[in-house]
């Protein structure tokens, strides 16, 4: 018989603490919404589900508010539990699965509403960016529920879902991702709100989403740069360079700043520092605190079996004199490197600042093919520091260290998000942008 | 030439033979503008191809080259500066020397890009350029005189539109004092490495221009949209905006003591008191003795002190400065917090013709070895000579200068000082070049730039890391990471050679990096001068300037700290630093290696064919 467990302690009430606090100011979740689940075996051998108490502020959790209940059967922690976990414990019944989490992904949602009379099942999710693409799948699926909360129809449907997707979207709702660590169903999450994001993004530039999605699904080798590497669920704990404290703590430090930001998604992105030999190397740049990721010395000479991330590292240095680099996936960067003038039928080259600052920190920033080779990313970067690859993201250099290659992306995201806005509201950005810029 | 191919350039190389009486004018081969840009760059590359590395710096085999760019002489930001390259007699390396003030553009309006100067006269004289012409003038009246005795009287010459400006030395350059400076604009110098000692083994003292030709920009709308952003960035950075306008260079005296960084008693620790910092900081000058502050060439930034002082004799005298340098290196590095004294032994200096950061690392030298009882009364002219004697400050100046008593062992600058009492241990220099007024144990990045830079310990030829270390913003870098600071360093590096190519002033990189300067350069020139490109002229005078220093004679066993730094430590931040001889190995080896150059620190065969470097003398 086991023994109900109330105050959870320990990695495990910090992992919790950690993702609640990080989905919180990711706004992923309103002050008490959500809930996540993991299933584990316990010290005493039993199969076990350990979840957050209902109505907990999933931003301030406190031991008491992590439930630990049997896998088996409905025992008296049950009572504590979020009113998802019906669904919570039959997805952790989908093999390979040991985690699952529930936010208000509210880009995604409002991506993916609408206005048809109900009940009716709502068109799945496309997303147009390389990472809902990739780790997400083409298609995410939308399913409306006449209780969408706690319901049995929805214990019912979403394990359905998630058996076949990594994520699936309450209509209206929120969403539900599942993972082998919590941290992948977060990371998941996350990547279907930017999915959402880009998508919202692409809306307020008055872009035809439609006509997008078409030339994705089309042929998404040729909308998408290089794929990002699969998740990878464990290792996070690594670090190799525990002896440059000094660097270490700008790699925490930006990380953090990239997660919060919202410069890139939980655990996509890579920045790096290089040094003679070797190539310190955050393949996870966007890390909250507390949280963390790998960080790694890797060889400064390229590899055979470098992925495609880490291979655009070092043709950076090997092609250059600079010392930090960073990929990040800014969404709003994403949906303006797909806008095209009024009148014009292929989108623009160039992003071009129409705020004060931005304009005079950039003149432009390129946008580039997604299948733009290593040669003419490295070209670029020498020239604006940071370029926006279409379909694949934001890289961006410094020459000195990490700090200073952060101010890229950071600022590339107030640039496009003015630029947005301007055209929301109207406005005509060809006017607005400075005269000189149409040399650059 | 209005034929030649590059814009932004005249074309014209000015070639004086002192030894011949003759002056000539040589064209500028395109294709050296093209690798080398200018300035720096250009400068070493015309050097090297001039004289045996090998020759004796106070002979007549030795040259001096200044070269201008092609941002002079237009709007760009700071650009009126020239920069001076020779064999320094001080160090037996290369002297790269670089001055702001008003003479490097007019240099350039007198129809010139470079002026090579080669051979000694048998008796003073001195080079008048106008544009057209130049000439080779008997100097005899001027032997002896001040440098700002030598700038008015010919600048009286300057004619409406027209002004003359003078490059000149004083009584320290023509008694060949191996750290004696070269003058302009009365107080703006090219300080370091003893290039005024190279003028006095000529018998040259003074170069006057008179000029008005102007610059055409090739591509107007590429060179504004650089100089657009560089001036809107300079308004924003707090360094180029405010802090070196209102405090000048001294402002930096109390930010660096908080670093840790402030040397004190010939680099024995950076422990001082508050209140002693006080009393030398920047805010006390702008209390105290500032007048106004002043500019060079084009400049926004303003850091120029223009100060007063009670003398001596209790006289009001006037000048400039002192600067942040001045006021640490004759200031705490001797033990003394006298700002009117630091002032009043900066004025002399300046007039003098000394480099005052080497006077001041010489003198503080000569202390320690008072302090130890290695100087003994009969070689202290009298004088108390121990940390904090302000009056030796002083006095020393001029008997330097004149090599006089113990000034004539101060001339020889710290390292020969120390070894002649046999204690070379106690010079704090880097091949034989005083170190700057950041302690290298507070830094690893600035103690690696010491040791690599082409002139010895130079922060402005080294890298000035410590822009890094305090006002980097979004540049700051760790300390002391051995990982990042031979890469950081490098670039650092870089920068200057480009900024000291491009005839701009250091502090511009507070504010920006080398894009406006791309945009600006390409405007100017119409040709492609990319921020590839440009990396790629950095790193080919990086070598070039390597290859002259082996070719002088320097090996690996020259790039390292006076083993003080390595062996006693100074607190920074609650931790005990220094850098141990297995860190400057290693930071040593990896920066070889980040040049390209082999373990002996010398530039490979490939890395010379890959950079275009040509002919090389082996």
């Amino acid at each position: 018989m086991s023994v109900p467990k109330w105050r959870a302690t320990g990695a495990l009430l910090r992992e919790f603490q950690a993702l609640g606090r990080a989905s919180l100011l990711n706004d992923v979740q309103d002050s008490h919404s959500g809930n996540m689940a993991v299933r584990r075996t316990n010290e005493r051998g039993e199969d076990e589900i350990v979840i957050t108490a209902t109505g907990s502020q999933k931003g301030d959790l406190e031991p008491s508010q992590i439930c630990f209940l049997s896998a088996a059967a409905t025992d008296f922690g049950y009572y504590k539990a979020s009113s998802e976990t019906d669904i919570h414990a039959r997805i952790l019944k989908l093999p390979g699965v040991r985690a699952s989490m529930h936010a208000h992904l509210k880009d995604l949602i409002l991506a993916t509403l609408d206005d048809a009379p109900k009940p009716a099942k709502p068109p799945d999710f496309v997303p147009v960016d390389p990472l809902a693409w990739h780790h997400l799948g083409g298609v995410i699926p939308v399913d409306w529920f006449a209780v969408p909360s706690g319901s049995p129809e929805l214990a019912r449907v979403i394990p359905e879902r998630l058996a076949e997707h990594p994520l699936t979207i309450i209509f209206g709702h929120g969403a539900m991702a599942k993972g082998r660590s919590l941290r992948e169903a977060f990371f998941r999450l996350c990547v279907g709100n930017y999915a959402g994001a880009v998508v919202r993004a692409l809306e307020r530039l008055r872009i035809d989403v439609g006509a997008v999605r078409r030339a994705v699904t089309a042929d998404p080798g040729r909308a998408f740069a290089a794929p990002p590497a699969p998740y990878a669920a464990e290792g996070d704990d690594r670090s190799d360079f525990r002896d440059e404290e000094e660097i270490l703590k700008e790699f925490v430090k930006a990380g953090h700043r990239i997660f919060e930001s919202r410069l890139s998604p939980f655990h996509t992105g890579s920045m790096s520092v290089r040094g003679v030999d070797v190539m310190l190397y955050a393949p996870k740049a966007s890390m909250p605190r507390d949280v963390g990721g790998p960080l790694l010395s890797v060889p400064l000479a390229a590899a055979a079996d470098d992925d495609a991330e880490a291979a655009v590292h070092k043709a950076i240095y090997a092609g250059s004199d600079f010392q930090s680099v960073m990929h990040c996936h800014v969404a709003e960067a994403e949906a303006s490197a797909r806008y095209a003038y009024p009148g014009e039928s292929v989108p623009a080259d160039r992003i071009v600042p129409i705020d004060a600052e931005g304009s005079f920190l950039y003149l432009v920033i390129p946008v580039l093919a997604p299948d733009v080779p290593a040669a003419g990313l490295i070209r670029a970067l020498h020239e604006y520091k940071v370029a926006v690859v279409r379909g694949g993201g934001v890289w961006a250099v410094g020459a000195q260290s990490l700090s200073e290659v952060l101010h890229h992306p950071s600022s590339l995201r107030e640039i496009c998000i003015y630029r947005i806005g301007a055209v929301e509201r109207g406005l005509d950005l060809r006017r607005m942008e400075p005269r000189k810029a149409s040399r650059w | 030439m209005p034929d030649y191919p590059i814009s932004g350039y005249h074309g014209r190389v000015l070639v004086a033979d002192l030894g011949r009486g003759e002056v000539r004018t040589e064209a500028l081969a395109p294709e050296l503008a093209l690798d080398y840009l200018g300035g720096r760059g250009l400068a070493t590359r015309i050097l090297y191809d001039t004289i045996d590395p090998a020759c004796d710096p106070l002979g007549p085999d030795n040259a001096f080259v200044i070269a201008s760019s092609p941002l002079v002489g237009t709007s760009a930001p700071t650009a009126g500066r020239g920069h001076m390259v020779f064999k320094s007699p001080l160090t037996g390396v290369l002297g790269t020397s670089n001055s702001g003030g008003t003479w490097g553009a007019a240099f350039k309006s007198a129809g010139f890009d470079v002026l090579v100067v080669k051979g000694s006269a048998a008796t003073p004289v001195m080079i008048d350029v106008a544009p057209g012409r130049a000439e080779i003038l008997p100097a005899d009246d001027l032997w002896g005189r001040t440098t700002h005795e030598t700038n008015d009287l010919l600048a009286a010459a300057s004619e409406p539109g027209r002004p003359a400006r003078v490059l000149c030395i004083g009584p320290a350059g023509e008694n060949l004092v191996r750290f004696a400076a070269v003058a302009n604009d009365r107080n703006r110098v090219y300080g370091r490495s003893g290039a005024g000692a190279v003028w006095g083994s000529k018998k040259l003292k003074a170069v006057r221009v008179r000029g008005r030709e102007k610059i055409a920009v090739a591509d107007k709308e590429r060179f504004q949209s650089g100089l657009d952003q560089a001036l809107y960035l300079m308004k924003q950075a707090p360094v180029t905006k405010r802090l070196l306008r209102d405090l000048g260079t001294a402002g930096l005296v109390e930010l660096i003591n908080l670093i840790a960084m402030l040397p004190h008693k010939n680099f024995q620790d950076c422990v001082h008191r508050e209140e002693d910092v006080e009393r030398i900081s920047g805010e006390t000058l702008a209390k105290t003795l500032l007048e106004k502050a002043g500019s060079c060439y084009l400049c926004p930034i303003g850091c120029q002190r223009h100060t007063r002082v009670a003398g001596r004799d209790g006289r009001e005298e006037r000048g400039e400065g002192p600067e942040y340098e001045t006021m640490v290196l004759m200031g705490p590095l001797c033990g003394i917090y006298d700002i009117e004294a630091i002032t009043r032994a900066n004025y002399r200096a300046n007039e003098l013709g000394l480099d005052t950061m080497s006077y001041g690392g010489t003198l503080a030298c000569a202390m320690e070895l008072r302090e130890r009882g290695l100087i003994g009364d009969a070689d202290a002219s009298g004088l108390d000579l121990t940390f904090g004697d302000a009056r030796a400050l002083e006095a020393l100046v001029a008997l330097t200068a004149r090599r006089e008593g113990l000034g004539a062992l101060l001339a020889e600058g710290a390292f020969r000082l120390a070894e002649r009492f046999g204690h070379p241990e106690l010079a704090m220099t880097v091949k034989k070049l005083e170190i700057p007024a950041y302690d290298p144990r507070a830094s690893f990045t600035q103690a690696l730039g010491y040791m690599t830079s082409p002139s010895g310990a130079c922060h402005l030829r080294g890298g000035y890391a410590v822009s890094l270390a305090f006002f980097g913003g979004a540049k700051e870098i760790p300390r002391f990471s051995l990982l990042q600071s031979p890469i950081a360093i490098r670039n650092m590096q870089n920068i200057g050679i480009l900024q000291d190519s491009l005839g701009v002033c250091r502090f511009t990189g507070y504010a920006f990096s080398s894009d406006p300067w791309a945009r600006m350069a390409s405007g100017v020139t119409g040709r492609d001068f990319s921020v590839a490109r440009l990396e790629e002229i950095e790193n080919r005078v990086a070598s070039l300037e390597r290859l002259f220093n082996l070719e002088a004679g320097a090996t690996a066993a020259d790039d390292a700290l006076p083993a003080r730094f390595a062996d006693v430590p100074i607190v920074v931040e609650g931790k005990e630093r220094r850098v141990s001889r297995e860190d400057q190995d290693r930071m040593k080896r990896d920066y070889y290696r980040v040049r390209g150059w082999d373990a002996g620190g010398r530039p490979t065969p490939e890395l010379l064919r890959s950079l275009r470097i040509g002919k090389v003398r082996r």
